[in-house]
């Protein structure tokens, strides 16, 4: 072999101390027995303050030199080689220099050396991070996505358990109707004829709220609810949603008591606002043991008026607290499904509320504890204190003249006989031909059904007021939208029931005919 | 599935009390390939891939299950009573010396003796207990880790750069060693270094050899005297050594130190 050539080997000697990387030999515990110029540069350090003094690990961050006990070094023992380990270098100053490591062992005498090269990996390690957020980014989009697929399905069994219930629930009124046509082919007396009456009544009331709710739903998923607002005294609102509810409360033998100060207003919907709080009273009077105690108070700060509805009955769950609002969410149903209802009623409170531009909010201090629900609605911004309908009591009545036309023949003349009853004479149509076959120039009154199958309510209504010009005319329809509203108004209808009748307040129409038409001269005003 | 799938169980040799080798952070069952063979000449040797590791079943791992060093012992205990009949001698390095401790304190009828490599019961400082880290070191590995990623991705098929003077290693190993989920691998790190079992330690009733490096910075001297003090029937060694795993880096004093061990118990055997 001959001599190395001397400017080769400086060639060679300045490859490696000038190299593009940092070069290192160490002993087998890691001591550094060389060290390029290049390695001591990046780590400011002399290489005699390394060569045999310094092992590769103690340059390294206290994770880096974990990660070399536990990782690297084992690597490198059982197979002679790693590449492209990543650690951090400390420096005498400046934050720690991310490097990548290749390194290569070589037997020596009893034991070995290790040649490291070290690159510099600031890019790559801004890149990783770059990488490692976007990964985290996508690992929590995904996490929200299966959230959001597990509140899918959730949504969907609310859903299944809800027709299930739905189906329970219709079925529940429709076989006492059933049972109790069945006994009026065999009753006998007049008490029981009443009996038997009292009982379909009582069962259509009830379907009537279970699809009337349904209806409410839908229109307000489908954002169709459209409010009437006036300025309202909370105290009417009160008082009527305690009116409607009083029978279910009487019933259940709950202490019902009752401090609104009349005075606070609100601007909203009558309708809606006397739902709420109707529902709330409902749900507290169904979900409270007999002989329970309920409590209706209302107060002001801070320009919002707050309703409470508290109650001491069966409390809400810790677990469902959150969920109270949600469509279809129910407490747990007893054995005898006393509380009956179908997991809306809260849905439509929230709903309706918010189109109020307040909030409903529910506590409870868990099961068997009582709840407490509360509506915050915004004060009246309206003129406060402008003068209060006072409800006109219904005068003594004088027989009409009705006529009512409906292609449900089982309706119309339900309705004739009732009318009958109190003293009215009818006449019965099915189609808007016949109606006008038969009307007499007499008539008082119109009840008309809408959607006839030869013509519509509407033109029906104008046509016969070529016959009885006098009469007051009164639509029947399955809708009660504000949209229908407007055209049975310009249609001439005075006004417009939603079905199922609701027969007290028919017969409160036909008495202000009555009466009217008692007076000369009569006027046709607009009332709804 | 079967435990010896799942834990990728290899079994050699025949002789009771069978030996039980579980590695340590960061590596798998052939860091024991420099000593589980002098054993399989006398014993039965059973060693295993921890949960997670290596060629073990990963959709095996449980976060929940593993979230605690309780879930890998039980996970032992499991992989002993599918391999042996009689009580074993178990040897475990590293953070497998607290799975053997909570093993061998939930089922103590399983172990003969003990044998740990490095161990240690707590790796952060607290009060007049030197764990050798402070909570900043081990968060700061705990970052290294997550910024490795890539590195630890790479090493599951780990490229060798060559290594002309090791034509013992074959491709099979090469390919497989150490081989790691990064996601996994985060989540046993932080099982590990944060863990703290000092409280369990007086509770194992089997005899404990203390295998101690001169110099390691994962388990320092002083771990291993607290050990030996607080073990009602621990046995200090200390080897010449520098690093962490002397099984790798020195299996001749290692296993010079367990043979003397298992000798003072009565278990030593002579070669079949």
């Amino acid at each position: 072999m001959s001599p190395p050539d001397e400017p080769a080997r400086s060639e060679s000697d300045a490859l490696y101390e000038d190299a593009p990387c940092g070069l290192l030999l160490t002993d087998r515990d890691g001591t550094i027995l060389r060290a390029n110029r290049t390695f001591c540069r990046w780590v400011d350090v002399e290489p005699e303050a390394l060569v045999g003094r310094r092992r590769f690990q103690d340059l390294l961050s206290v994770g880096g030199r974990i990660f070399h006990q536990t990782h690297f070094a084992p690597l490198l023992q059982m197979q002679g080689s790693v590449s492209e380990v990543k650690l951090d270098l400390l420096r005498s100053d400046g934050p720690p220099l991310p490097i990548v490591v290749n390194a290569v062992r070589h037997p020596h005498g009893d034991g070995w050396r290790d040649a490291l090269a070290v690159f510099v990996a600031q890019d790559r390690h801004a890149y990783e991070r770059e990488l490692m957020l976007a990964r985290k980014r996508a690992e929590e989009l995904a996490a929200r996505q299966l959230e959001a697929q597990d509140e899918l399905r959730r949504a969907d069994r609310r859903k299944d358990e809800f027709l299930a219930m739905l189906a329970h629930e219709l079925r529940n009124p429709l076989a006492p109707i059933s049972t109790a046509a069945h006994l009026l082919t065999r009753a006998t007396s007049p008490e029981e004829l009443q009996r038997i009456a009292d009982v379909i009544r009582r069962q259509a009331t009830h379907l009537t709220h279970l699809v009337d709710d349904l209806l409410d739903v839908s229109r307000v998923t489908r954002g169709l609810i459209q409010l009437e607002v006036e300025t309202l005294d909370l105290r009417d609102v009160v008082d009527a949603a305690v009116e409607q509810t009083r029978p279910l409360i009487t019933t259940r033998g709950h202490a019902l008591h009752v401090d609104v100060p009349r005075g606070t207003c609100v601007d909203g919907d009558r309708t809606r606002l006397v739902q709420i709080v109707a529902n709330l009273l409902n749900n507290a009077a169904k979900y409270t043991p007999q002989g329970g105690r309920i409590i209706l108070e209302a107060d002001s700060a801070d320009g919002h008026a707050a309703v409470r509805v508290r109650d001491d009955g069966i409390g809400i769950d810790a677990a469902l607290l959150p969920h109270i609002f949600d469509l279809f969410s129910q407490g747990e149903r007893t054995p005898d499904r006393s509380q009956g209802g179908l997991g809306i009623g809260l849905a439509l409170v929230r709903s309706l509320v918010a189109l109020h531009g307040g909030e409903v909010a529910a506590d409870s201090a868990g099961a068997h504890s009582g709840s407490c629900f509360t509506v915050r609605l915004p004060l009246s911004t309206l003129a406060a204190g402008r003068p209060v309908d006072t409800p006109v009591p219904i005068p003594l009545l004088r027989p009409l003249r009705v006529m009512i036309v409906d292609d449900n023949a089982d309706a119309a003349t339900m309705l004739a006989e009732v009318l009958g009853m109190s003293g009215h004479a009818t006449q019965v149509a099915h189609s808007a031909e016949s109606a006008l076959a038969i009307v007499d120039p007499d008539t008082d009154a119109c009840v008309l059904d809408i959607g006839l199958p030869d013509l519509s309510g509407y033109e029906l209504a104008a046509r016969l007021r070529e016959h009885a010009p006098r009469a007051t005319y009164v639509a029947l329809t399955g809708y009660g939208q504000a949209h229908d509203r407007v055209l049975s108004k310009a249609a001439g209808f005075a006004h417009h029931l939603v079905k199922p009748v609701d027969i007290e307040r028919l017969m409160g129409i036909l008495a202000t005919v009555a009466v009217r038409t008692d007076a000369p001269a009569p006027a046709q005003p607009q009332s709804t | 599935m079967r435990i010896h799938d799942r834990h990728h169980v290899t079994l050699h040799g025949e002789g009771t009390p069978p030996l039980v080798f579980a590695h340590g952070f960061g590596c798998d069952q052939s860091m024991w390939r420099f000593i589980a063979p002098h054993y399989g000449e006398r014993h039965r040797t059973v060693c295993y891939d921890l949960l997670g590791s290596g060629r073990s079943h990963l959709t095996a791992y449980d976060r929940e299950r593993h979230g605690t060093l309780q879930g890998h012992a039980d996970d032992l205990i499991d992989v002993i009573r599918a391999t042996a009949d009689g009580p074993v001698v178990f040897v475990g390095h590293s953070v497998s010396a607290m799975i053997g401790l909570l093993a061998g304190i939930k089922a103590p009828q399983l172990f003969a003796a003990q044998m740990w490599l490095g161990p240690s019961p707590c790796y952060i400082n607290d009060g007049d207990y030197v764990g050798g880290f402070s909570r900043a070191d081990v968060d700061s590995l705990l970052e290294t880790l997550d910024s490795n990623y890539l590195g630890w991705a790479s090493t599951m098929a780990p490229a060798i750069m060559g290594a002309p003077d090791r034509p013992h290693l074959g491709e099979e190993l090469t390919n497989s060693f150490c081989r790691t989920d990064p996601d996994i691998a985060r989540h046993f790190a932080r099982v590990t270094f944060l863990s703290d079992n000092r409280a369990d330690v007086p509770r194992l009733q089997v005899p404990t050899l203390i295998l101690q490096c001169s110099d390691d910075m994962i388990a320092p001297m002083s771990v291993g005297e607290y050990l030996q003090r607080s073990l009602p029937r621990g046995t200090l060694r200390v080897i010449q050594n520098v690093g962490h795993c002397p099984h790798l880096s020195a299996p001749c004093e290692s296993i010079e130190a367990m043979d003397g061990f298992l000798e003072s118990l009565g278990l030593a055997r002579e070669p079949a």
